[in-house]
């Protein structure tokens, strides 16, 4: 008796166990099968829900980051007081790790972040858990909605006609970032070619402070330096060869190789650069005023505000006073006279999830932060972004640089210059495979492993297979 | 005799109900999750696209083109062959050290073990500040007049030394702990004849001591094995596997190809290699293992 009790209870163990396995293999398997047919997702206006009502979604991201993110959740607020919006922040690099399995599983993630082409969190590959915002876009700013908004928001975040995130801002990169007060402090000409360059790198590193920094480990800054060095030879050859209308064989792609190698045989690259990563490294190193110079792009602006600088001052362990950072053009190191020119990509642009729990409250909120007057204003004097809403601009009369004298008109120019500048994609137009394959050649150059000729016919071999 | 069998044939079968429940979880879970990889290994897949592509060995073919496949096997021989060696060595000198009359044994103890405790998320970044060209070290080598530059992390053929040094200083202590309790199993008595019958100190570890921990060591091997293969988080947190793939490893480049570049099939690809080895290389130290025996 007592051992068919005890049969009867391991049976019922048994039982509960499996059961429970098939309740989560359930759960797990109707989400799979949600992506696999390919079900598209009812437009935000159908969707069942609180619509109107108290709403508590949290919103996946890497950028701005605290307390921009929280600002910006504050001043929706007082439009839309009933949505509670959660900002769950992942750093850059564990952004995809992250977000990929909680998106496949269709719970915790109402609202994220995605970006153009191959960077992290791309819209091509994350596109297909985000519900389609055209209608509401239309709704929200006319059928001529597109005339209202960088045509590079759109176009970059449209995927198979299906505009799938609503960009934010857009970032530029192809300039650098100096430390004025230490280029005035030590009588340091700002340079504007490499024999320039490297005499400001040698006369900083006569003073104990390092030249120029980059954190060469972290391959997507490379990318920047050498578009910039690739534009500097003949301008827009790298757009076009990641179109393929250009081949990566050709002389200008060599040379800008050779370039890059340069900057670290002549001692503008510090001592083991390839050894530190861009974040947190190197730029703690600059916000610190170890370094003079930084590859940084627009999102670097908003360090131009005393809160900001000093926040991100004391999280790279810095207890000074901001500083006046000012950007500059990339210098002419290939002595063609082609400098000032910037690429960019929508920085980041605001998806909605396709399982989340209110997508006409979640739709709401990317239509606020990406295409009303009110959100845009914000994103602009935060000048951590370009606004994508062409009448938006930032209010200078409402924004106090930490040296104004030293800063406005700098600054000023710089943003005018990046919104005037072409067709010039950051990573938009580039393939995760060439992406990676970039990488590898600029530190296999870098580090004398690879000589050009080898990077380049390795970019051409990867761009033929894709 | 029959009623014998009947019974011992009842008495499995209600043993089988008791291991059921762990049974079911093993299946459910471990070799549904193997089956699971072995057939996204047959795919080319995103991870969200609802659109699979059925690609049958293609994955496996590109691998065996692939040059950073074979920098990570690369890789993880060096790594496997230079920790092992120099981590059990420490370990079995500290151990016999140890057996020996050492004050303050507990503190000697806790000093070596201590690093094998402490998470590799939490040390990477003190080690990335220490071999930084404006860390630690380098401020040493400054003050002290030393003309060395750490750049190490920089440089493809020093990369990979770090991060072995790293794990040695993490590690040692794994191997320490494990000989220190080998040794507490010999017999005192016969290291006293030996030493009577005129045997010195050294002659008397490599000769005696080391033999009877063999055991130990091959358990060590085994372990070491399926830890290079599943080597991730140092070389992930101290240089992402850089620089160029100098300091990759299959557990760095399938978390590359699955998560950053979105290649889940060709990640589940080299996963099944990796267990492949593993399973390869668990069996061949178990082997040596029975055969010494």
């Amino acid at each position: 008796m007592k051992a068919r009790k005890t049969k009867l209870m391991a049976l019922l163990l048994t039982t509960s166990v499996v059961l429970a396995a098939c309740g989560d293999a359930g759960t797990g398997s109707g989400n799979g099968n949600d992506a696999a047919s390919g079900q598209t997702a009812p437009a935000a206006g159908d969707t069942a829900g609180t619509a109107s009502g108290a709403a508590d979604l949290v919103w996946w991201g890497w950028t701005p980051g605290s307390p921009l993110n929280e600002q910006y959740i504050a001043k929706f607020n007082e439009t839309y007081p009933d949505v509670r919006i959660t900002w769950k922040q992942t750093t850059v690099d564990d952004y995809d790790a992250a977000i990929k399995p909680a998106l496949a599983n269709g719970e915790g993630v109402d609202i994220f972040e995605v970006s153009a082409g191959s960077a992290n969190g791309g819209v091509q590959i994350f596109g297909s858990k985000a519900i389609d915002l055209t209608d509401a876009l239309k709704g929200y700013l006319g059928d001529d909605y597109a005339d209202k908004l960088n045509e590079a928001s759109l176009a970059s975040m449209t995927v198979d006609g299906q505009i799938k995130a609503l960009g934010v801002g857009t970032c530029y990169a192809g300039n650098l970032w100096i430390n004025q007060d230490l280029f005035d402090q030590y009588n340091v000409k700002v340079p504007t070619n490499m024999a320039e360059w490297k005499e400001a790198c040698a006369t900083f590193e006569a003073n104990g402070i390092i030249g120029f920094v980059q954190g060469a480990g972290q391959g997507a800054f490379n990318m920047d330096t050498w578009h910039a060095i690739c534009d500097n030879v003949k301008p827009g050859e790298f757009t076009k060869a990641t179109r393929g209308e250009a081949e990566w064989t050709d002389e200008t792609f060599v040379t800008a190789l050779n370039l890059w190698k340069s900057l670290f045989d002549e001692g503008i690259m510090q001592d083991g650069a390839l050894g530190i990563q861009q974040y947190p490294e190197a730029n703690n190193l600059f916000l610190s005023g170890q370094a003079a110079m930084i590859m940084m792009g627009s999102w670097y602006t908003m360090n131009c505000l005393p809160d900001t600088m000093r926040a991100n001052m004391e999280a790279a362990s810095s207890t000074d006073e901001p500083f006046a950072m000012v950007p500059i053009n990339f210098p002419d190191i290939a002595g063609t006279g082609n400098v000032g020119y910037v690429f960019c990509d929508i920085d980041y642009a605001t998806a909605v999830s396709t399982s989340a729990k209110d997508q006409k409250a979640a739709t709401d909120f990317a239509l606020w932060l990406g295409a009303s007057e009110e959100g845009q204003q914000m994103i602009a004097d935060s000048l951590n972004l370009v606004p994508v809403l062409k009448s938006v601009s930032p209010n200078w009369d409402n924004v106090t640089l930490v040296n104004g004298e030293k800063q406005n008109d700098a600054v000023q120019a710089y943003l005018t210059n990046a919104v005037n500048n072409p067709d010039n994609p950051r990573f938009g137009g580039i393939g995760a495979d060439l992406n990676q394959a970039m990488m590898d050649v600029l530190a296999g150059v870098a580090s004398g492993t690879m000589t050009a000729e080898e990077g380049v016919a390795h970019l051409a071999e990867v761009q033929a297979e894709q | 005799m029959l009623k014998n069998d009947k019974l011992s044939k009842k008495t499995r079968m209600n043993g089988f109900f008791w291991i059921l429940p762990a049974f079911l979880f093993l299946v459910i879970i471990i070799y549904y999750s193997i089956f699971y990889t072995f057939n996204l290994s047959t795919i080319e897949w995103d991870g969200l696209s609802p659109v699979m592509e059925r690609v049958g060995f293609d994955n496996f073919a590109k691998m065996f083109k692939d040059k950073v496949f074979w920098k990570c096997i690369q890789n993880t021989i060096i790594y496997f062959a230079i920790t092992f060696v120099i981590q059990n060595f420490l370990g079995f000198i500290f151990a016999a050290i140890l057996h020996s009359d050492v004050k303050l044994p507990t503190v000697h103890k806790c000093l070596i073990f201590i690093p094998t405790i402490l998470a590799p998320s939490t040390m990477a970044p003190v080690f990335r500040l220490m071999f930084s060209p404006q860390g630690m070290l380098q401020s040493f080598f400054t003050k002290a007049g030393i003309p060395i530059t750490v750049d190490w992390l920089s440089k493809p053929n020093t990369a990979l030394f770090v991060l072995m040094a790293v794990v040695i200083w993490e590690f040692t202590g794994m191997s320490f702990i494990l000989y220190y309790a080998a040794m507490s199993q010999i017999d005192r008595e016969v290291l006293e004849a030996a030493q009577i019958d005129g045997a010195g100190e050294l002659r008397i570890l490599w000769t005696m001591v080391f033999p009877f921990c063999k055991g130990t060591t091959v358990s060590l091997a085994m372990l070491g094995v399926i830890g290079a293969l599943k080597t991730f988080d140092i070389p992930y947190l101290i240089t992402t596997g850089g620089p160029n793939h100098a300091t990759e490893f299959l557990g760095t480049y399938i978390y590359r190809q699955g998560i950053r570049q979105s290649h889940l099939g060709y990640a589940a690809a080299l996963s099944v290699m990796l267990l492949v080895m593993a399973v390869v290389g668990a069996f061949l130290t178990n082997r040596a293992n029975k055969g010494d025996s």
